[in-house]
């Protein structure tokens, strides 16, 4: 039975406890209401911020890369898609994760272990995508595709890459990309325009050079991410998500608010003729050396050969041979070395061209003016002896007979009485010596001595070292001593001859600014050299000695040349070998050639360089006749014909 | 003037006890608050379903049902009835507890259910319930004498039974609950102030207490050292020490910016979920925090957090008021009701309640350390919303029975 125990009286203040009790009720609850206003109206904006922070990511829409144009707007390099496969660990149930690892490396051919380890290393967001094999084959490709179902999380991706049509050909000046570096990305200079780590960019040639031009903007993507990592996915009317977009990069997608197209960069246009190029590191194929050709009148570069070069797709893409690793690590000679313009060589006889356009312009000879050559020469006629190349002597020669058979005793005395500040002066008029200023990056100096120079060279050294000697001018003279140029400013020299006295300044891009300088040289002495340099490639009716670039002669077309050959050894040195085949190669010496192709609708200025090829009349001057017979009469022939063989390599 | 049970016949006790025509009795203001409430959770409750495939509103708005009836249940009784029972209960709360601890079913690391087949119950859920009866039925049997110490000692002991059997579970945030509840039903019953600034004073000293808990601690931020710092303390762990979790737990209230990433996630998010809201909230629905499942629970013990966010302070200050206006008008209950054994019922009832969203939106915006706690009416969970409703059911018991009371002219005018 249920007994109501009921005392209704209670004591009394009953009330007023309650009471109490309900005011430190209101009160305990103005303490979160107090708290809401910190967070909520204080710190709001913090907070929206950390909100937004972690939610919002963006996602890189990567740009295309400029298009490099050659002569005649043939395509020098461009991008193309290249599919990489992707693993999403998030899309993927966690028991299948293994066996589809496993099956996705025996489609690939990869190992298993090497697969799995890559999916276990990123635990961080399951939603990141392991790249698991990149630039893959079609073949692989398919493979994957038709293995489609087995492989859950597993994905192509195509990507923008880059692609260089004729690999070796113009390897070198093209340049090649890379990551850019950690040190790059502490420079002000990388970060202020946007570069992050990762980006990709032009890390030699003309890829660095222009990397400005060629890099595009990259665009981005706002993604809303669940905590997990996973995209938000949109829906449709049903509420079923609907396919995921995926960007260029491979990321899934779901867009939040505005993001960015890409934007491709611009293209570039060379002036470059790739078919001459070609040309010219066929001829080099085998030996070491570098051939420049400029357009004689513009500076415009025809061809830029500098062989052995390397292919910038190595570059490109992963690197399981070990390619790229043995590139970097050559020893000489080095194939990344463009040595066009960034080895230095003494420049020997040719030399001579830009002394006798000197001296004739300085008025310290004219035509008439001769010197006898026994063989031999002495200053004052007292102590060291400096040898003519050739031992018999020249007998007594004028300047042009001196330029023709290339005569060392003539231009001892000519140098002697120019004396050397005006030699280098002159030099450096004429671009030997200083930066041509080409559009191609860490361009080297090179070197013509004088009395500064060999003072700051031996300041630690007693005053009668520094001074400067009249043997070293002999020395210089000649091209030899402390003189050193590069190819690219031999050309530039040369082309001062071929252009009526012009120091042009030579460019690779067809629509940068161009730059000529006031006439240097008078017409008389240009005549007088051209000549003299004519008679050097022209063969000789017999019983005529001929001059010394008779095998650069080609029928029909008017050729100045000059050899030269640039010692590494002394001449007394190479006397103790029998024959010249005895001498080690590195001791041999550069077989330089040089020259102009004149009354032509197009004058070009060659300069042919053979690293240790003995005689710049054998070793060098032999190439100019294919070159410059390529370029006169083949070039349409074999314009087809490069274009056949691109297609070949794509 | 006085009233006893003897006046009337035991058949006549039980119609008045039981009679269906007592809800037409209700006071109404309350079940206004109570509803609004409600609503504001299934609105809450239907944003925070990620699809529209989810059914947690609609099963919140089953549970208010189901909790209605319950409530209705209870409103029907005459809560002397059940108070009277209330020994009885207490002695099957403690069996039940036991059995928890014997044959209880453990999820997420505390074994707090009982499979009874069908479903399962939750007894340190009842335990709340049946303690506010239990302090009730003590409190007025014992009436003034509860101003003498051994008395007073006797509720603590009698309370701290259930709550020992609770913190073993563990179910922290409950056995809380009980400690508020005896001291508030105490003060109500009239005890001696200073017996009651006593035990504030002992309960002060868990604030020491869970300062020696984490003096030592030197937690790592990365997970994978935490891991071996776990083992190493589980090793070594004394009698007296906390669990990892609860150090961890208050360590990171003491140092809320300690790799919020790894150890402190919840309540980092719970901080950016509530700020990001801003004065007027980012909207129905709209709320990021909570649709991306950045914020873990924001359907159960962080609904608050998911409120405020979407609502903003504006909100959260509408919400906070209703809650205290229903807290009030409980508190109106006890203060009117003539009846000691009423006065006690609401005013634990209220406090049971009070605890429970004092602590639930103090620890969603950083002012406690994590406990679980549900928030009446918003959080997700039918034992809970059953809880609730019984409370309100209990709550407009009795003012209805002092208008019974006068009716039957007790009180003589």
């Amino acid at each position: 039975m249920i007994t109501i125990n009921t005392e209704p009286k209670r004591y009394e203040g009953v009330e007023n406890r309650v009471q109490m009790m309900a005011l430190a009720l209101a009160l305990l609850f103005t303490i979160p209401c107090l708290r809401l206003w910190h967070l909520q109206m204080v710190k709001q904006r913090d907070y929206q911020h950390t909100a937004d922070a972690q939610r919002i990511s963006d996602t890189t829409l990567e740009s295309d890369r400029g298009v490099i144009y050659g002569r005649n707007d043939v395509i020098l390099a461009d991008n193309r898609a290249s599919v990489n496969i992707v693993f999403t660990p998030g899309e993927c149930p966690e028991v299948r994760r293994e066996e589809v690892g496993i099956r996705l490396a025996r489609l690939l051919g990869l190992e298993a272990h090497s697969v799995l380890e890559k999916v276990k290393n990123s635990k961080r967001n399951p939603f990141m995508q392991i790249v698991i094999k990149s630039d893959v084959s079609k073949t692989e490709l398919y493979r994957i595709e038709e293995n489609g179902l087995d492989l859950p999380g597993v994905a192509p991706i195509v990507r923008p890459q880059r692609r260089y049509l004729y690999r070796e050909t113009g390897g070198q000046l093209l340049g090649y990309l890379g990551e850019i570096s950690r040190k790059q990305l502490n420079d002000s200079h990388w970060l202020d325009q946007g570069y992050h780590q990762g980006d990709v960019i032009g890390l030699g040639g003309l890829e660095a050079q222009y990397e400005q031009q060629l890099q595009g903007q990259d665009g981005f993507l706002l993604l809303t991410r669940y905590a997990s990592g996973r995209p938000q996915l949109r829906t449709d009317r049903a509420g079923m998500p609907v396919e995921a977009k995926r960007d260029s990069a491979g990321n899934v997608t779901s867009i939040e608010g505005e993001g960015r197209e890409p934007r491709a960069g611009d293209p570039l246009h060379l002036t470059l003729d790739i078919g001459l190029q070609a040309k010219c590191e066929s001829l080099l194929m085998g030996q070491v050396g570098a051939i420049v050709v400029l357009n004689a009148d513009t500076g415009a570069v025809l061809a830029m050969a500098s062989v052995p070069s390397y292919d910038p797709s190595v570059f490109v893409s992963h690197d399981p041979t070990g390619e790229r690793k043995r590139l970097l690590e050559a020893k000489k000679p080095k194939p990344m070395l463009n040595r066009a313009y960034r080895e230095q060589y003494p420049p020997g006889s040719v030399f001579k061209v830009m002394l006798a356009a000197a001296a004739l312009e300085e008025g310290v000879i004219d035509t008439a003016t001769s010197h006898y050559c026994g063989g031999g020469f002495k200053i004052n006629g007292r102590g060291r002896t400096w040898h003519c190349w050739r031992r018999g002597g020249h007998g007594r020669v004028a300047v042009k007979d001196a330029l023709t058979y290339s005569c060392d005793v003539f231009f001892y005395n000519v140098g002697l009485a120019l004396g050397v500040d005006k030699i280098q002066e002159w030099a450096h008029r004429m671009g030997m010596g200083v930066l041509s200023g080409i559009d191609l990056p860490r361009e080297i100096t090179g070197l013509i001595p004088g009395q500064e120079w060999k003072k700051a060279l031996f300041k630690d050294k007693p005053v009668w070292d520094q001074n400067w000697r009249l043997g070293d001018t002999v020395n210089l003279s000649i091209g030899q001593g402390s003189a050193a140029t590069t190819p690219l400013q031999n050309a530039i020299m040369m082309a001062c001859i071929v252009n009526g006295g012009y120091r042009i300044t030579p460019y690779m891009n067809r629509d940068g600014s161009h730059k000529r300088s006031e006439k240097l040289i008078s017409d008389t002495t240009i005549a007088v050299i051209s000549d003299a340099m004519r008679r050097c490639v022209e063969k000789a009716p017999p019983d005529y000695p001929s001059g010394t670039g008779w095998r650069a002669g080609v029928p029909g077309i008017a050729i100045l040349g000059k050899t030269g050959s640039a010692q590494v050894m002394s001449l007394s040195h190479h006397e103790k070998y029998e024959t010249e085949e005895d001498i080690p190669y590195k001791m041999r010496d550069h077989a330089w050639f040089v020259a102009g192709v004149v009354e032509q609708e197009q004058n070009i200025a060659i300069c042919i360089l053979v690293e240790h090829g003995h005689h710049g009349s054998t070793a060098a001057s032999v190439l100019a006749k294919p070159l410059i017979e390529y370029f006169y009469r083949d070039q349409l022939r074999s314009d087809v014909q490069v274009a056949q063989a691109g297609k070949g390599t794509l | 003037m006085s009233y006893s049970a003897h006046d009337y016949q035991a058949e006549d006790a039980i119609m008045r006890a039981i009679n269906i025509r007592n809800l037409a009795r209700i006071d109404w203001l309350l079940p206004i608050f109570v509803i609004s409430l409600a609503v504001i959770g299934w609105v809450t409750m239907y944003s925070a379903s990620a699809h529209a495939t989810d059914v947690y509103y609609q099963k919140q708005i089953l549970f208010f049902i189901a909790g209605s009836v319950v409530a209705a249940g209870i409103i029907c009784v005459d809560y002397r009835s059940i108070v009277a029972l209330a020994p009885l209960m207490y002695i099957v709360a403690i069996l039940l507890l036991l059995a928890v601890l014997k044959f209880g079913v453990e999820i997420n690391g505390s074994q707090r259910w009982l499979n009874l087949g069908l479903f399962r119950i939750q007894p340190s859920e009842l335990t709340k319930m049946v303690m506010v009866y239990f302090l009730a039925w003590y409190l007025h049997t014992l009436g003034t004498r509860i101003r003498k110490l051994r008395w007073f000692v006797l509720a603590f002991i009698l309370t701290g039974v259930p709550m020992l059997l609770i913190l073993k579970e563990p179910d922290l945030g409950t056995a809380a609950c009980l400690g508020p509840l005896v001291i508030v039903m105490l003060f109500v019953s009239g005890c001696r102030l200073w017996h009651i600034g006593l035990v504030v004073l002992v309960g002060l000293s868990i604030v020491p207490f869970a300062w020696y808990q984490i003096k030592d601690m030197d937690p790592s931020p990365s997970p994978r050292i935490q891991e071996e710092q776990k083992a190493a303390f589980n090793e070594t762990k004394k009698p007296w020490d906390l669990q990892w979790h609860q150090k961890m737990r208050i360590y990171t209230f003491v140092h809320p910016d300690f790799a919020p990433r790894v150890s402190n996630w919840q309540a980092y998010q719970s901080f950016i979920t509530v700020g990001s809201g801003g004065l007027s909230g980012k909207g129905f629905q709209q709320g990021t925090q909570t649709k991306l499942n950045y914020l873990p629970e924001h359907r159960t013990d962080f609904i608050f957090s998911h409120y405020a966010e979407e609502r903003g302070f504006i909100g959260c200050v509408v919400v906070i008021g209703l809650f205290l206006a229903f807290l009030l008008r409980g508190l109106m209950y006890a203060r009117d009701c003539p009846d000691m054994m009423g006065t006690l019922l609401a005013a634990g009832v209220v406090t049971v309640l009070g605890f429970h969203i004092f602590f639930n939106i103090s620890i969603t915006i950083g002012l406690m350390p994590i406990t679980g706690m549900p928030l009446p009416f918003l959080s997700y969970g039918g034992t809970f919303y059953m809880t609730t409703m019984a409370c309100v059911g209990i709550l407009l018991n009795v003012p209805m029975r002092r208008r019974m009371f006068l009716e039957e002219g007790m009180f003589g005018g």
